[in-house]
């Protein structure tokens, strides 16, 4: 079983070669697109958490998670566009916005 | 019509590309750029049996129009315009498009010996996935860790490092950007059809062809180039491309939001002339449609939003074309204000409404007023710059020259080169639907004669096919 595991499947080994080698080309692109990724992973994950109590504007998210309103509208619509969430009845001059039932998860973003 | 007879070069439209190793074709025609200009002017020398490929930048055809919430003076819907022509060019067997690629060089070689070839080395660059492969599933774009600004939707909403560039976009073929991408490999593990390509590299292909349109279209000129209205760094102060993007219906929102919070807005004005007849941005000439989308747009704007005030702040409103003022007028009885004035400055003010500074035209002097959304009616500068990369003659404007521009409108100083569109001048669709048309024409004209000359080689009546052609070249 053990010797099953460290195996060496020859076709798998050379993509994961070529895949390091490649990360290492593009090291100048492959560094700020993981610092960006896990940015935004954060960021929306506040998001869920706050959707997670009760529908709210996008200021008022903001203000829940500490994100810039701009970023947290930008974010919204991102997720909105990827079933992740879903807007909402309207409070004075803002739609509220809530997580969308079972919605499918935008990757790990 | 017999293709045939119009067209020797029938078979051979070879072009590989797109992931193969390079690629060649011999069409009788190619249409640089793949807006609706390059689209009409290649369904319409389709449709009379000659062979084009269409070559654009962008990973989709469409141009601007694909871009376009609802177009005056009809307010019919762009996309069900559009897209109807943009898959009859797919799907038309004389019609080859080629995505993502730059023109290198395109130039008349042998011009000697017959009127010789156009000859166009393109660089096409890697999309990253297997065109052949895709099948447009989305799967990898619902799988991939990274948003990036969206340049389709304004940059009001993410998009991801590998996508499908937008709903209605042809071909609905993934794309991956590199300067986005952290190689985490996601795409490839959910990709039905092992369509990701992570090494692909660019390819050179080389085209061949009698006759090229040139329908490279416009660009809008830069908010970042003005720097009385912020250089593009107010906040809720944005451009009329994003505008349309927020009107349409697959827009970032859904709806008019403004983008700094999320805000409906109650008050939204239009600086028209922001970027056109303005000698201090290099553009003295007068974009020409600007007037007439901002008032499509405050029509729609006050459809979506029946509450909010609508304000154009205009020099004089340019109504040119049929129907038109009719359209200016009906948007003054829906209660659209207008203010002959010109725009001095803007600025943030707290709680994101934008002041505009303007001088009133009609005596009121200088005066002040706030907006919660700003749009600037900016200008069209042109889309491509040949420079080095072809010797066709380009006019003081910076737009393509055109040799004689009431007779023969889409005549370049190249012979057997065209011009269609916006590529030769500010324009609507319907001029240039109409000048696509008409350099179809002049572009099958010359083709024939060439075919005729080809066919009467070394005869007697050389002399005058050779003539002919120069006509049908040159008016
Ligand atoms: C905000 C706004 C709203 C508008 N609304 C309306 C409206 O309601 N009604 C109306 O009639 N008109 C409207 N217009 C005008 C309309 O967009 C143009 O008339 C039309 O898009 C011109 O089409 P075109 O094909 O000439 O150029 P484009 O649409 O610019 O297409 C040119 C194509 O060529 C490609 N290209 C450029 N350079 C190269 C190159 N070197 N190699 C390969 N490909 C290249 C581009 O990527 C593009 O796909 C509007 C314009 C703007 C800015
Ligand atoms: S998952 Fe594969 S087949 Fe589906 S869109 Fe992406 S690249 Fe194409
Ligand atoms: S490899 Fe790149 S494009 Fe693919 S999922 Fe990862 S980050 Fe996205």
């Amino acid at each position: 079983m053990t010797q099953a595991k460290t195996e060496r499947t020859p076709g798998k080994d050379a993509k994961k070669d070529a895949m390091k080698a490649l990360r290492a080309e593009r090291a100048q692109w492959v560094g700020p697109a993981t610092a960006k990724a896990a940015e935004h992973k954060k960021a929306q994950k506040a998001i869920r958490a706050c959707l997670a109590q009760a529908s709210a504007t996008p200021p008022e998210i903001a203000a829940a998670t500490g994100l810039a309103p701009d970023t947290t509208l930008w974010l919204l619509a991102s997720m909105k566009k990827f079933g992740e969430v879903v807007e909402a009845d309207k409070t004075g001059a803002y739609y509220r916005y809530a997580l969308a039932a079972q919605a499918p998860e935008s990757g790990e973003g | 019509m017999d293709s045939a007879a119009h067209s020797p070069q029938d078979s051979p439209q070879v072009v590989t590309g797109t992931g193969g190793t390079g690629g060649m074709g011999v069409f009788d025609a190619l249409v640089i750029g793949g807006g609706i200009a390059g689209l009409q002017t290649a369904l319409d020398l389709a449709d009379q049996g000659y062979s084009c490929a269409v070559v654009e930048k962008d990973a989709s055809i469409g141009g601007a129009m694909i871009r376009l919430s609802k177009v005056f003076p009809t307010l019919d819907c762009a996309s069900c315009i559009t897209t109807p022509k943009m898959a009859a060019a797919a799907h038309h067997e004389k019609i080859t498009l080629l995505t993502c690629c730059d023109v290198d060089r395109l130039e008349r070689v042998n011009a000697d010996e017959d009127g010789g070839s156009l000859v166009a080395t393109l660089t096409q660059r890697p999309r990253h996935v297997d065109i052949e492969a895709c099948i447009g599933c989305r799967k990898c774009e619902y799988a991939c860790p990274v948003l990036t600004p969206d340049a389709e939707q304004g940059g009001f909403s993410g998009r991801k490092a590998i996508r499908i560039p937008f709903s209605n976009a042809i071909p609905q073929k993934a794309v991956l950007d590199v300067e986005h991408c952290m190689l985490c490999g996601k795409c490839a593990e959910v990709c039905p059809t092992q369509a990701i390509r992570y090494d692909q590299k660019p390819e050179q292909l080389r085209l061949e062809a009698r006759a090229a349109v040139l329908a490279t279209g416009f660009r809008l000129s830069p908010v970042a180039d003005k720097r009385q209205y912020g250089l593009g760094a107010i906040p809720n102060v944005i451009d009329s491309l994003q505008m349309e993007r927020l009107l349409a219906p697959h827009g970032p929102y859904g709806r008019v939001l403004r983008p700094s919070d999320g805000m409906i807005p109650d008050s939204i004005a239009y600086v028209q002339c922001a970027g056109s007849r303005d000698a201090s941005m290099g553009v003295g000439y007068c974009s020409r449609v600007c007037c007439m989308y901002a008032i499509k747009q405050a029509m729609l704007l006050s459809g979506s939003l029946p509450l909010a005030d609508i304000t154009i702040y205009y020099m004089d409103i340019r109504a040119f074309g049929k129907n038109y003022e009719q359209f200016y007028q009906n948007a003054k009885a829906m209660g659209i204000e207008f203010v002959k004035a010109k725009v001095a400055s803007l600025d943030p003010t707290e709680g994101g409404a934008v002041t505009v500074h303007y001088e009133d035209q009609t005596g009121a002097g200088v005066a002040t007023r706030e907006h919660d959304l700003v749009v600037l009616s900016m200008g069209m500068l042109p889309g491509w710059q040949p420079g080095q990369v072809c010797p066709v003659a380009i006019a003081a404007d910076g737009f393509i020259d055109t040799v004689a521009p009431k007779t023969l409108p889409s005549l370049t100083a190249m012979p057997g080169v065209f011009v269609a569109g916006a590529a030769a001048g500010p324009k609507d669709i319907v001029d240039t639907i109409t000048e696509a048309g008409g350099a179809a024409m002049q572009a099958a004209k010359y083709l024939a004669a060439r075919a005729a000359n080809a066919g009467l080689a070394r005869t007697p009546q050389a002399r005058t096919e050779k003539a002919s052609i120069q006509e049908a070249s040159h008016g």
